[in-house]
């Protein structure tokens, strides 16, 4: 009895998903905003840019929802209440730990349980999910989003939209939009050093290795500079923001194909003349004994126990690394000044190597079916896209959270913190009342991103913020398609593992840079080759069919 | 005082052979090894609870040994002033418990079955045991059959899937089978049925196994959190161990990268893995010293004769 039922509803949604399938394929022709005309309960008539969303009448969403243990759910938030006061919609959230959003997500998503609304999405991790169909392809929908239209419009944004597109020409995901790219790790610096050895700050690599020179002559004893982050791969943030210098990112930002837009095609970023470049400065300074060696295996908190013991002057981190991390460690020793110097400048210029593309939304292909679908297309672009939704989400409400000062610029309320800005305010803006929520609130203008950042940071994004950015950021759409996908991912595995291995060794000294021609070799032995001419396959066929 | 003296030497000898010299030397031997097992399992431990009462600085920069230094119980405040922590620990405690009867009813009486020689299609039985220690239907479909059953959002989900471990079922009836045969022969001829012998001859000499059991399952379901973690929708059920995971994830990642946390945040984040070691292995660890009793051996000595 129970095996039949169960083998009924699998039966109906194979069928279900053929459907869809079958649906989608269809859209091509037809226009899906009209396909939907029926699905418009609730749904504004004349919704346009700078309008207030309101449904007609009231409708409520299922959402997951990302629970941050450092404002955890409350359905009492002035958040939910206001929300539905302005805009007539109820969400229904569905609490997941912070810890392990990505499996649930993952779960719900592939058991065909998933909410209608799901946030908290960086790009490409929708890739996953494409080739099941249960994921909405949003970019069939944006006419229904006219502030989501007007901001890539304004902001220029198409070409970074583009790389979100799959081999159907459309895209999965509504991501978050920045105006300015925001760049937010590099060096941190004892600057008390700098100022005993009477250096300046450094603005290139060039110059962070003569300040690394000048520390080892008067401190001979120690490494001047070691690093964290490397687990699980070896030093994952001074790979990406170094490599970034150099027009190669390793580490987190690693990418196997990365576009060469001088040359006009993708090239493997691992075997290219940038990667060569960065791994030698980085052996350069581990043979001076200027970089600790152990960086590349050692835990944060040994990197970190290092620098708080001057054992080390120097250390990769971001604003809250340097807030919460670095400046208590070293508190006992009040002459220590540390500072985030800008990022510096290496081979590839003044560029800025962050993307505009922030983590953003996805629908569930259920949404299309449900007959508030237009309303909610509506409401997300409000919520998420608008000025004043975005506003609304960071700052909260006017008179309650904030107050607008003299010059039109907002204020918190005085009795509301928020990051420590007004430590004895006894109400919280995250806590007590549910904005500046990080599944809502991201993106937007630059003064609206930066808006409780402190003055330090503030001025750091003011120099990063001012570069351009860097070429392969934004690379023309190559997407595979799932066969492609999967043989590229048996590639990608083995390829990357010996990637790492091996430009470790070349740093480390294990194996001399001389060797870089057989390095090369080796990789064309792991498919490099291969995997190069499927994404060259994917660029072109991508060209072809959709210009 | 002779005749004292006279008396008090045969007592003497009573209380033993006077231990010889190798004797004493193996004693002496022995206690040093052991005081070295006990410092190398315990310093761990108290390391953790010095760290958990200790400020960032000391910390980090590796001062803390035996001793806290920089006392400080933000961590402690944080975690125990917040009304869900409390409220996740009694769904601990709750499917703990309920998980731990269930599963030590199913094992037992499993188990029981599968030891009896004469049962027809017993080596099916155990082959069906045995086949899901080594294939099992992988995430998504036990997720899809748990929902449907309409467990979701209840204890169900967590004790009836967990219910049956086939390594104690294993264990258990291995220790069935090494009861003798004839204690439960006479307690037929004495006109006990069947659930008679279980529960009046078998189970009563099964405490040391009985208590292992509650032992594992206990502990195995205290630490848990993937099935709760899985299959509660809610913040109000979750158990405390999916509580200070989050906790954890929370005050080491970084959400609003740019954004800073407020010092008592940076301070939880500090000390919140101690904070919650100690939180947590305490009240499991108190079990031990109970159910310790029970571990006896040779209860069997003499009970069969002929």
């Amino acid at each position: 009895m129970f095996v039949q039922s169960r083998r009924r509803a699998a039966a109906v949604a194979a069928g279900a998903l053929a459907l869809t399938l079958g649906l989608a394929a269809c859209g091509d022709d037809s226009d899906p905003s009209e396909e939907v005309s029926a699905n418009r309960a609730g749904a504004m008539e004349d919704y346009k840019v700078g309008d207030q969303f309101k449904a007609t009448e009231q409708v409520s969403f299922s959402m997951l929802y990302n629970n941050h243990p450092n404002y955890p759910l409350k359905n009492d938030w002035l958040f939910w209440q206001e929300l539905t006061k302005r805009t007539n919609v109820k969400l229904e959230p569905s609490a997941v730990p912070l810890s392990d959003y990505e499996q649930k997500r993952s779960v719900l998503i592939s058991a065909g349980d998933a909410p209608l609304i799901i946030p908290k999405t960086y790009p490409n991790q929708e890739d996953a999910f494409v080739s099941s169909g249960a994921i909405l392809p949003v970019s069939d929908y944006i006419d229904l989003m006219p502030n989501y239209k007007d901001k890539v419009a304004k902001w220029n944004l198409g070409p970074e939209i583009n790389t979100l597109r799959q081999a159907d020409g459309k895209y999965y995901l509504l991501p978050g939009l920045h105006e300015k790219p925001w760049q937010e790790y590099s060096l941190v610096v004892r600057t008390d050093i700098l100022q005993e050895l009477g250096l300046q700050e450094p603005k290139t690599w060039d110059e962070v290795y003569t300040m690394l020179k000048a520390m080892k002559a008067k401190y001979p004893a120690i490494y001047p500079f070691t690093d964290r982050y490397s687990q699980p791969k070896p030093t994952g943030n001074l790979w990406n923001i170094l490599g970034a210098s150099f027009g190669a990112p390793g580490g987190w930002g690693f990418q196997h194909a990365i576009w060469d837009a001088a040359a006009g095609k993708y090239v493997y970023t691992a075997a290219s003349p940038q990667w060569k470049a960065w791994v030698e400065f980085l052996n350069k300074l581990v043979s001076e004994k200027l970089l600790d060696p152990e960086s590349f295996t050692q835990t944060d908190d040994q990197a970190r126990s290092k620098l708080a013991t001057s054992k080390s002057f120097v250390i990769t981190g971001n604003a809250q690394g340097l807030v919460n991390d670095y400046r208590p460690d070293l508190a006992k020793n009040p002459a220590a000044k540390l500072k985030k110097i800008p990022l510096p400048i290496g081979p590839a210029g003044e560029v800025n190597p962050q993307s505009r593309m922030e983590n953003g939304v996805m629908i569930s292909s259920k949404a299309k079916d449900n007959k508030n679908f237009v309303a909610m297309m509506q409401f997300i672009d409000w919520l998420f896209y608008s000025d004043a939704g975005q506003e609304f989400a960071r700052w909260g409400v006017e008179g309650t959270t904030f107050v607008k000062g003299a010059s039109g610029k907002l204020e918190l309320a005085p009795d509301v913190n928020v990051i420590g800005l007004r430590p004895n305010a006894p109400k919280h803006l995250q806590k007590d009342f549910g904005f500046y929520n990080g599944i809502f609130a991201y993106g937007g203008k630059p003064e609206l991103v930066q808006s409780f950042f402190s003055p330090e940071e503030q001025e750091y994004q003011a120099i990063v913020g001012a570069r351009q950015p860097a070429p392969w950021v934004v690379p023309p759409p190559a997407p595979f398609n799932d066969e492609e996908r999967e043989q590229a991912t048996l590639w990608e595995t083995t390829l990357r593992d010996y990637v790492d291995q091996q430009t470790l060794r070349f740093i480390l000294g294990q194996r001399p840079l001389g060797e870089w021609d057989a390095y090369v070799n080796e990789l064309k032995t792991k498919n490099m080759d291969k995997y190069m001419e499927l994404q060259q396959k994917a660029y072109d066929r991508y060209k072809k069919e959709h210009g | 005082m002779v005749t004292l003296g006279a008396l008090k030497r045969p007592t003497r000898r009573k209380r033993g052979i006077r231990p010889t010299r190798g004797y004493r030397a193996f004693q002496v031997v022995n206690a040093i090894i052991l005081t070295g097992v006990v410092v190398v399992t315990l310093y761990p431990f108290l390391n953790i609870v010095a760290r958990s009462l200790s400020d960032q600085a000391s910390i980090i920069s590796g001062e803390v040994n035996l001793l806290p230094k920089g006392f400080n119980l933000t961590s402690y405040e944080h975690v125990m002033s917040d009304p869900m922590f409390w409220r996740n620990y009694r769904n601990t405690v709750y499917y703990t418990f309920v998980a731990t009867c269930v599963a030590l009813i199913l094992t037992t009486t499993y188990a029981y079955v599968l030891s009896k020689k004469h049962l027809k299609g017993r080596t099916f039985l155990v082959a069906v045991a045995v086949f899901t220690m080594f294939f099992n239907g992988g995430l998504i479909p036990n997720y899809v059959l748990v929902t449907s059953l309409g467990l979701k959002n209840s204890v169900w989900a967590i004790a009836l899937p967990n219910a049956i471990s086939v390594f104690n079922l294993l264990v258990m009836k291995a220790f069935f089978e090494s009861l003798p045969v004839e204690l439960e022969e006479a307690g037929a001829v004495d006109g006990l049925s069947t659930y008679g012998i279980l529960l009046r001859i078998v189970l009563p000499l099964s405490k040391a196994i009985v208590a292992t059991m509650v032992l594992f399952y206990a502990v195995s379901f205290w630490n848990s959190w993937f099935a709760a973690f899985l299959y509660m929708d809610k913040q109000e059920l979750f158990p405390v161990t999916v509580y200070l995971r989050n906790l954890i994830a929370g005050s080491t990642g970084a959400e609003f990268a740019g954004a800073i946390a407020e010092t008592d945040e940076a301070q939880v984040g500090a000390t919140i893995k101690a904070v919650t070691i100690v939180l947590t292995t305490l009240p499991i660890l108190t079990v031990y010293p109970f159910i310790q009793r029970y571990f006896v051996s040779g209860i069997m000595l003499g009970a069969v004769k002929g």
